[in-house]
Parts: C-alpha cells; structure tokens; sequence
C-alpha cells in the first residue's frame, strides 16, 4: 500500500496526474464505503484479493459508489435520503465535484455513467410528487445538472445499464418516502414496484410489474450479466410475499421467473437481500443477505439456489475473475474463490451495503 | 464423567434458554396482542351497533363508540404482522398516511355514483383498502364536505357498511390470532413450523413490531405533522379533523411500553431504565395541549413536538442499542440499514 501511496505522489511531483488512469491506483477491481475505525467514513479501493488499496475520506455514511468507465473517478452517493453526492478523484482522494439534488429532490445513493462516460444517471426522489426521477448529469469537470425524467415508478433505487448499450434499467422499488417522515413508507397499502427500462432520452422500452404475490416485495438492487439478463434482488414488506421469492431474473422481452429455493434457505433471508452480483462468466449469481447473514449462491442456468456461506451482516457483493468478494459489517472481507475454500481478512472497518465494481469490463 | 456432565450442563441449558423465548413469546401474544386484538372486536362491534341505531354523524353515541374502537386500533397499530397481514386487514382498517389524498378521492366516487358496493358486505371487502377502515370513517363523520354528502340516505348506508367492514375485518384478525397465530408463534422453533423456524424468529419478529411502533409514531404521528421549520404541515397531522392527533402518540407510547416491559422482562435493569423513558415521553406528551399539532407552525410549539419527538426516538435507540441485543435479535450495522 505504501508503495502504491509512494507511486501515486511521485506522479503527482511530476506533474503527470492528469493522465492518470485506474491503472495507477493498482486497478482496484472494486470501491466500498465503510466506516473507519476512528468512526469517519470513508470509500475505498480493493482489489480482487480483497485488498484495501487507497482510502479516500467521505462527509458521512455512504451507501454505494459509481465509476467512471475510463477516469479514475467516482461518485459516492450519501446515505439515503441524501440530498448530495461527492466526485472523487481516486488518485489524490480530492474532491473535484458535488452533485447537489435539486430543490424537492433527494438520491436513493445509485447512479451508472453512460457507455462513453460522459453522462451520469441517478436514482431520485421528487418527493412532494412522491414518484421516482432519472437524474442526468454532465460528467464533465463540473457535473452539471443536464435534466432529468420520470423513473416509471415509485422509489426508485439500483439503476444498471444494460452492456454495449445505453440502455438503462431501474429498480423502481416501490416505496414512497419523505424526507420530514425519515425513511418511513408511505405506501405500504398500496405499493407496486416495477423493473422499468428506460432510454437516456427517458423513453420508456419496458416495463415488468410483479404479480399480486410480490407486490410488496420492494426491488432493491440489480446485477446485469453480458447477454443483458438482468438479476433483481427484493426486500419483502410482509411475511407472505418473503415466503413466495426474493431473487428473480428477467430479460427483455420475455416474462421474469423467479429463482427457484428450497423453502428453509429462502426463509434464512429473513426477506431481505442486500447485494447480488453474476461471477464474471455469468453462470453464477450471488446474493448476501445481512439479516440473514449469509451469502447464496444460484445457478444462473437453471436459475436455482445452489448452496450457502455463513457470514455475520454480509452486505457488499462483488465478482471478479478469481472469484466472489463478500464485505460485512464486521469488518471482515470474505474471498470465496473459484473452486477452492474461502478465507477472510479482518479490517477494523465496517464495510457498508455495497461493493461496486470499479471497471466492470461487462459494463464497458 | 466430567465430559458427560458438561454436555448435560450444556443440554439443559439450551432447553432452558428455549423455555425462556417460548415463556417470552406466550407473555406477549397473551398479556399484549390477544387482549389488544380482543379489544378491538369488541369496540368495533360497539362501533357498527352504534351506526345502525344513528348514522348522524353528531350522535354522542355514535361518536363516543368511534373515540372507543379507534383508540383500540391505535393500542394494537404496531402489530403488523400475520392476521393482520393476511388479506391487506390492518390497511383496510388504517390507510394512513394518505400522501396523495386517496380516501377523500375514493369516497367521492362512490357517493356520485352511490355505488351498489356500499350494500354489499361481501362486495365491500374488495373496495380500494382507501376507501375502508378508520380513517375513511373520519372523513364521513367529520369533515364538512362528507358530513353532509348528499343523498343522505346513501352517505348513512355507506358509513354503516364501514363500521360493519371494520368489525368483521376485527373479528377475523382475533378469530385468526386465537385459531391459527398463537399456536404458530408458541411453537416457533418446532419441526413442522413453517413460519418461524427457531424462537428466536418469533422473538425478532415481536422486537420488530415494537421498533416498527416507535418509528412509526416519531416519523409518521409526529414527524409528517411536523414537516420542516421552514415548512410546517399542521393539516397532515394524523387524525386531525375529529381531534385525535396527539391522542394516537399518546396510545402508542402506551401501548409501545406494554410491549417493552414485558420484552425486557428477562432484563430488569433495562426494563426500568426503558420504562422510565416511557414514562417521560407519556409526561411530555400529557402536558402538550397542542391536540392536533397546531402549534408547530409556531417556533415555541415547534420546539415542544419536537422535544417529545426525540424523547420516543432515544426509547428506539435504546430498544436498538440494549434490548434488541439482550434479545439475541439481529441489529447488525448493514441489517438494520434497510436499503
């Protein structure tokens, strides 16, 4: 780490920042919010190995980051409901921008650049309207606020884009909140979330609503393979709708189904998925469930649970060639390899909700 | 030898630990939920009763036995769980808050187009959940613009079916509890229980209910009235047009301290220091005299919401902190998150 820290400052000496890529900062494959020992917070780089490569200082807790498809340079969405987000410059840890929402507009805490890197979509919230907005941001120096459109629904919280396209999908979760209630649902008794997909000019392409069964299971969050399958994770408001399915898949143009789960290991969620993310070679899906405190596996193919790894308050899920990186609340950052046993190492942090991908080349 | 002992030591104390959630579980579902639940068939008979012998929205009789039945649904609101879940019950006899104006909307539509639905018990059942229950009552009773809806004879026929809605929906969550629910959470943990596979899920789901109370009456009862400083919104205090607001805080802190008491039993220490907190938050809400929030659009009034505000959110804290743990229940910083 020290030699990387010492790289990164001799480039700053030479005055060669600027061109600087992720490459400099040893290709952190993933970037992870988390609170620091001395309880500030913080997002930082890791590598596959589940190493921590930079630390860049964040105001408050985090939730989940998005990276630039080239620069190295990333934003780092608050907490929701969080009314700002931070463009951090990983090299140097310096601030270069904040994204301010707008008046009557909070983030959800995701957001996904466009293939060419030059715009950025974030999830909000027009909360006197109390419906789901795509906020579209210039990713340039400044990022200003380009406009924004409807989200298609309620809530709004992962938005993905589907590969080699521009295609956005967004998991309209459903819930309606206001930021005077906290993050009280407004909506229980009539909730209805949707998966929606949406083009960057905001037309909608598709829209799947779950069945009656679901229709209080909120989507969260979303993996997207390179064939655009598109993996939707839930969190279940009732008891019943837990009991019917969490994780589901859909791609465009056909009906969703839902991963098919031995009943006890579907209870073991608690109805909470926290993270999901495809093995890089997209056969494999994993979730983590932090109530439940374990991590899943399920076989992408035939679309069923396939086995469970233990781990107290996982949350964070990433993939890599080597394998699954699971980060927890503990501190401890879980390999789970390819074929072979998994092993931790323990960091004084507690990693918050998610891993995300520093340059997943499937998004490229 | 001593190995056979330790095991045994062992043995007999995870069944006493068992004992002791299954003694937890029968404590709550028959000290606090089957009495709540119970209370509140009861009171929504009354209530329906009552609108048969006078559906004129000013009878003291009528009005007295819709203070009653409303008062036992707020004692039991923080139970959302199992019967009341099953077919949407608790939303059709509380759809509160209403953020897009739902109820008022929904009972226009069937009094211009005095909609058959209003005769039809069975039918009415499958009426938007905005249209039932409680707060659509408050709308027919006591806001100007329904009081007095014209045709009368409808406006009468449709608060009828509401209260006779709200009693039959009542007695179908106790029939449930009685029937169905309480034997499932007392045997939690057993091999053909489906739903609550350990104690220890029955227990969570009973600390859940109390953290979903709490934060329910701090963001909602208090916080949707209270809005911001710069932008107060008295008009959405919960229950405002027959006077209720501050009343519901009031039922739920005591109610939220029935249910903590007899959670922390095994925790006397913590069980004191939370009832004390109780108690200051009951005091705090006694001495308001603001009943439906009013006054927060003034910075004093403000203030005083705002201090009672803060006195139920250090009992959720608390409840997060020191009983949820000495519950065994699981409040990790990712699982408590929620996003």
């Amino acid at each position: 780490m020290r030699t990387r820290r010492g790289v990164i400052a001799g480039f700053l000496a030479s005055g060669l920042l600027p061109r600087l890529g992720w490459a400099a900062l040893g290709n952190p494959t993933f970037l992870a919010a988390a609170q620091l020992p001395d309880d500030s917070y913080g997002l930082l780089g890791m590598d596959a190995d589940g190493q921590a490569l930079f630390t860049v200082p964040l105001p408050g807790r985090g939730h989940a980051a998005a990276a630039h498809p080239t620069r190295p340079e990333a934003v780092a969405f608050a907490r929701r409901p969080g009314d700002f987000a931070l463009i951090i410059e990983c090299t140097t840890g310096r601030q270069t921008a904040r994204l301010q929402a707008p008046a009557g507009r909070h983030f959800y805490g995701h957001g996904v650049f466009s293939s060419d890197g030059s715009r950025l979509f974030t999830t909000e919230n027009d909360y006197e309207a109390g419906r789901g907005v795509v906020g579209v941001w210039a990713a340039g120096e400044a990022y200003q606020r380009l406009g924004e459109f409807s989200s298609g629904g309620i809530g709004p919280h992962d938005i993905a884009r589907l590969p080699n396209s521009d295609t956005l999908v967004v998991a309209n979760g459903g819930l309606e909140t206001h930021p005077d209630s906290g993050r009280e649902k407004l909506n229980l008794a009539t909730m209805q979330p949707n998966l929606s997909y949406l083009s960057t000019q905001g037309v909608r392409l598709e829209q799947i609503e779950m069945p009656t069964a679901l229709r209080m299971n909120s989507i969260r969050h979303l993996a997207v393979r390179p064939d655009g399958l598109v993996a939707f994770a839930m969190q279940a408001q009732s008891r019943a709708g837990a009991a019917v399915g969490l994780i589901g898949f859909h791609q465009r143009g056909r009906p969703a189904e839902l991963a098919v789960y031995p009943r006890s290991e579907l209870v073991e969620l608690q109805g909470y998925i926290g993270s999901v993310a495809f093995s890089t070679d997209g056969t494999q899906l994993a979730l983590s469930s932090p109530r439940g405190g374990v991590v899943h596996y399920i076989d992408a193919e035939h679309k069923c649970y396939t086995r469970r790894i233990p781990n107290r308050d996982v949350c964070g899920i990433g993939a890599s060639a080597a394998g699954f990186l699971a980060t927890a609340g503990t501190g401890r950052v879980t390999v789970m390899p390819n074929g072979r046993p998994s092993y931790h190492h323990s960091y004084p942090h507690r990693w918050d909700n998610h891993l995300i991908a520093a340059a997943p080349p499937s998004h490229g | 030898m001593q190995y056979f002992i330790i095991l045994f030591w062992l043995v007999v104390s995870v069944s006493a630990q068992a004992d002791g959630r299954t003694d937890l579980i029968r404590s709550v579902v028959d000290q606090h939920i089957l009495p709540g639940v119970a209370h509140l068939t009861v009171s929504s008979a009354d209530l329906a009763n009552a609108a048969q012998n006078s559906c004129d929205p000013h009878d003291p009789a009528l009005r007295r036995a819709y203070g009653g039945a409303f008062d036992a649904w707020i004692a039991v609101s923080h139970l959302r769980f199992g019967p009341f879940e099953t077919d949407n019950r608790g939303f059709a006899l509380a759809f509160w808050p209403d953020t897009r104006s739902k109820t008022p909307k929904a009972l226009s539509t069937l009094i211009r187009n005095v909609d058959p639905v209003a005769f039809d018990p069975v039918a009415y059942r499958d009426v938007s959940v905005a249209a039932r229950g409680f707060y659509a009552l408050e709308f027919l009773m006591y806001d100007s613009g329904f009081s007095g809806a014209a045709p009368e004879s409808y406006r009468c026929q449709l608060l009828r079916m509401i209260t006779a809605d709200l009693s039959a929906t009542s007695a179908a969550i106790l029939t449930d509890w009685q029937q169905l629910y309480r034997p499932l959470m007392l045997s939690a943990g057993a091999a053909d229980n489906r739903s609550y596979q350990t104690a220890d899920e029955a227990v969570q789901e009973l600390f859940k209910a109390l953290m979903t109370g709490l934060q329910f009456t701090t963001q909602a009862r208090l916080g949707r009235p209270m809005g911001t400083f710069e932008r107060p919104r008295a008009r959405r205090a919960e229950a405002r047009r027959s006077g209720r607001s501050l009343r519901h805080v009031q039922l739920s802190i005591a109610a939220l301290d029935d249910l903590a008491d007899l959670l922390a039993k095994q925790t006397p220490i913590l069980g004191k220091t939370l009832s004390k907190r109780f108690q200051r938050a009951a005091n705090l809400a006694r001495d308001l005299d603001d009943p439906v929030f009013a006054n927060v659009a003034l910075p004093q009034g403000r203030i005083r919401v705002e201090v009672l505000q803060q006195s139920i959110e250090i009992i959720a804290l608390l409840c997060r902190e020191e009983l949820g743990p000495a519950l065994g229940v699981v409040t990790g910083f990712n699982a408590m998150d929620g996003d």
